[in-house]
């Protein structure tokens, strides 16, 4: 193993020079910026209201959400790719769309939390400052570029997610939650950290471009290289709760309050992605051999476990919770040949960005639907689904678009993102790709078969207990809702639509390429 | 001093923090273990650090270090939580949901 | 692997360096076994501050001072009191108690040492027998730009390139942790407090 012998030479000039502040570039920092000042005013006015007036923190966490889309989307019209703090912290397409995802999903959680943490006596504005805390680490996310970076933004997602899970104190499920989450993520994230500090060792900087250069070079081939990677992306692979490290998803999904399981399976699984993306295709993309076997075991365990567990689930939040990590199992698959060639490349990070903007779409719909249905039936039993449909017909067939948008039935959402895993995959041809791709048609069809038995309770079956009362839909939730199902549809009637943000994203590649 | 002494060294720690991580039951006695591996994080880190020279490990330790405080205090507010509820913290107990 | 063994031959090997390390690491794996066997946390929690105190010194040993001292600060002032007001708090026997560890603990065994077995073969496979550079090198502020400056000499102590780096190159992640220790800080209050 050799290191730069100008090792000396770099330090010296870099020490020659006294401090300066850094030039900022306030414009690619404002969403940050916008959601820093949403928690402090959050917490502030929690600190000075009256107990009548907590859903104050609600409405400005929501609308901070919505104003810190407003940088993202200026910044997107400007369109240059702007490189902070030496390629730390990078604000191009990839992660504008990504943080837009990260927003408008944060908004739809605190949409569906609204009505929730309202009545259910929890602790309001240090609910909504930590839902805030977490979306500003996924869009710190988006940008870093730096393991550094990554890091931190990484347990700033996390650690309010953890407190998140656990809110529910008073309930063993809820404690439960919290302390399985936590220790998991906990450890997966010092495994992630050695991998990472191997990483380092053998590279010499922290940047991912630079590591991508050192990776492509003598260091790629080293075992330590290899460790690291695997290390690092195992750590990931906890986060977005792809098997085997995905024991603690069903039961922090089931003892956590219901809208921040719905945060949890998409944002914080995006977040989870967005990393993993970064990581391949800027810092390891030269090593496919080693991520590529990695990533392939891991999407087809991930799929097929998830969906043959979810058969028999009789909880419809752990259901949900089952039929997310075989989600996640399908959103790895184009990561598996993504190292096969440019043209591939591209079309892996055009199939997974898509297959995350529209899942976000499909499964908060679905969540939401579950919590108006549960707030009438106060259950989380399949059983209590029976008869949706004689007393809530308008959620039953809302129900039913998520359902078979989530199975990949055309013509809804999902169809779309199941075509562009199935494209990118066939695209690399090869036995294993081949492969691969049975792995995820077999799987498609297992996956129809609990949705579509769901979707089956809700429109055949009777009601269990002849409460045929109907459920009032409170309006935050019927406006997440109408956003969810609007995107599913959509998207399903007019791909180009989300496809033309997977086309943007794919400049995440274009800079790993440009070496 | 060889580069790999503080390596092994680390991944000494770094076994022993796994080992405790999959064999202890109470849930403050697993924090310590994950303690020792983020340690080993941080020998590692600074070996590299000296090693090529650049500042970047010694500030990276240093986040890790601050990040560890945040996640040891948020760990034993839920330990705290689930003692209170239940009057014990053996983790083996806190298995209520199945399936 | 050779062409570092030859950039680095001029380097003496300082027999003092080496015994130091020897005896701070001999402890610190003495300190971290027992963390993980003790059958009472609080002497885990103990032996845990050995295992910290004895990074610290091999922090200076690699010339990271800055490291070491905020090692002790926060690690064994902090963090290290948190873990036995946890203790305290969740009235942990101290004489201990039995069943600290599961009684299928070999299986834990057996993955620690087969990952220190994987740990240990790769990492001398890739760097061997690298020396790290001499002391004189490890300065990561060199006198010469100090005096310059018009202050006094640092020589060995890198705390201003550090800070230095901090508030210029990590100034995103550096502002990214202090909402997160707000964050944290809120979010345990919240939860550990009593109704």
């Amino acid at each position: 193993m050799s290191f730069p012998a100008t090792a000396s030479a770099v330090l010296a000039v870099g020490d020659a020079v006294p401090f300066r502040s850094p030039a900022l570039d306030w414009h690619a920092l404002a969403p940050e910026a916008v959601l820093v000042a949403t928690a402090v005013v959050v917490l502030l006015v929690d600190l000075f209201t009256a107990e009548r007036n907590k859903w104050l923190a609600s409405t400005l966490s929501g609308l901070g959400l919505l104003g810190a889309l407003v940088p993202v989307i200026t910044l997107a019209v400007d369109g240059n790719t702007r490189s902070l703090f030496g390629g730390a912290y990078v604000v191009d397409d990839f992660a504008l769309v990504m943080k837009a995802l990260f927003l408008v999903a944060g908004y739809v959680t605190i949409l569906l939390s609204t009505d929730y943490i309202g009545e259910g006596d929890y602790w309001e504005g240090e609910y909504y400052l930590l839902v805030v805390s977490s979306v500003l680490g996924m869009t710190l996310m988006a940008s870093a570029r730096d393991l550094i970076t990554i890091f931190v933004a990484l347990e700033l997602l996390s650690i309010p997610a953890y407190l998140l899970a656990g809110w529910r104190k008073r309930e063993l499920t809820g404690n439960e939650a919290g302390m399985k989450y936590y220790l998991m993520g906990v450890f997966a994230s010092a495994v992630m950290l050695y991998g990472m500090s191997l990483v380092y060792g053998g590279t010499g900087t922290t940047v991912l471009a630079g590591i991508g250069r050192q990776v492509a070079g003598s260091f790629g081939a080293t075992p330590v290289a290899a460790l690291g990677i695997v290390f690092v992306l195992v750590g990931f692979g906890f986060k977005v709760s792809a098997v085997p490290f995905h024991n603690w998803a069903p039961d922090t999904y089931e003892g956590a309050p219901t809208p921040i399981t719905a945060f949890l399976s998409v944002a914080s699984k995006a977040a989870g992605f967005v990393a993993i993306l970064q990581l391949i295709f800027v810092a390891f993309y030269g090593r496919d051999e080693v991520y590529g076997p990695m990533m392939w075991v891991l999407a087809a365990l991930t799929m097929t476990v998830g969906n043959l567990i979810a058969l028999r689930q009789t909880n419809v939040v752990r259901l949900f919770a089952y039929s997310s990590v075989a989600q996640a199992g399908f959103i790895l698959a184009p990561l598996a040949v993504a190292g096969d060639s440019p043209a591939v490349a591209d079309d892996a990070i055009r199939a997974v960005v898509s297959y995350l903007l529209i899942y976000t779409a499909m499964n908060l719909g679905a969540f939401a639907v579950i919590l108006a249905v549960s707030r009438k039936t106060r259950s989380g039993e399949l059983d209590s689904w029976g008869g949706l449909f004689e007393y809530a017909p308008g959620l039953t067939v809302l129900m039913t678009a998520f359902l078979f948008a989530l199975a990949g039935i055309p013509p809804l959402g999902g169809w779309f993102a199941k075509f562009q895993v199935f494209k990118a995959v066939l695209g690399a041809g090869g036995a294993s790709a081949y492969i691969l791709a049975v792995v995820v048609a077999v799987n498609s069809v297992i996956a129809l078969y609990y949705y579509a038995n769901l979707a089956r309770l809700m429109w055949f079956q009777s009601v269990p207990d002849g409460d045929r009362s109907p459920v009032r839909v409170p309006a935050a939730i019927n406006l997440a809702l109408a956003l969810c199902v609007a995107f599913t549809v959509a998207t399903g009637f007019f791909p180009g639509l989300v496809g033309h943000f997977g086309d943007a994203a794919t400049d995440l590649v274009a800079v790993a390429l440009r070496r | 001093m060889l580069l790999n002494q503080f390596l092994i060294l680390s991944a000494v720690l770094f076994a022993i923090g796994v080992y405790g991580v999959i064999a202890r039951r109470n849930g403050v006695a697993v924090l310590m273990s994950i303690e020792l591996i983020l340690n080993a994080v941080n020998i590692n880190l600074v070996a590299f650090s000296a090693m090529t020279g650049t500042l970047a490990g010694q500030v990276f330790a240093l986040f890790v270090i601050a990040i560890a405080a945040a996640e040891v205090g948020v760990g034993l507010a839920i330990v705290l939580v689930i003692y209170r509820n239940r009057r014990s913290i053996d983790l083996d107990e806190v298995d209520l949901m199945r399936g | 692997m050779t062409l570092l063994a030859t950039v680095n031959s001029d380097v003496p090997f300082n027999v003092a360096q080496n015994v130091g390390f020897g005896v701070i690491a001999v402890l610190m794996v003495t300190g971290a076994l027992r963390v993980v066997t003790t059958n009472n946390v609080v002497h885990a929690a103990l032996w845990l501050v050995l295992v910290l105190a004895g990074a610290a010194a091999q922090f200076i040993l690699l010339a990271a001072e800055f490291v070491a001292i905020t090692q002790v600060l926060v690690y064994i002032g902090a963090i290290v009191v948190l873990f036995l007001f946890g203790v305290m708090l969740t009235r942990a026997p101290i004489r201990g108690e039995a069943g600290l560890t599961r009684s299928n603990w070999f299986g834990g065994a057996l993955v620690g040492v087969l990952l220190l077995g994987l740990l240990s073969f790769t990492l001398l496979d890739t760097f061997g027998g690298d020396r790290l550079p001499a002391d004189t090198r490890l300065t990561l502020r060199p006198a010469a730009v100090s005096q310059a400056e018009g202050t006094e000499p640092t020589a060995g102590s890198n705390v201003g390139a550090v800070s230095d780096s901090i508030f210029s190159r990590y100034l995103i992640p550096f502002e990214a942790v202090s909402v997160l220790l707000t964050a944290a800080l809120i979010g345990a209050i919240v939860l550990a407090r009593k109704e």
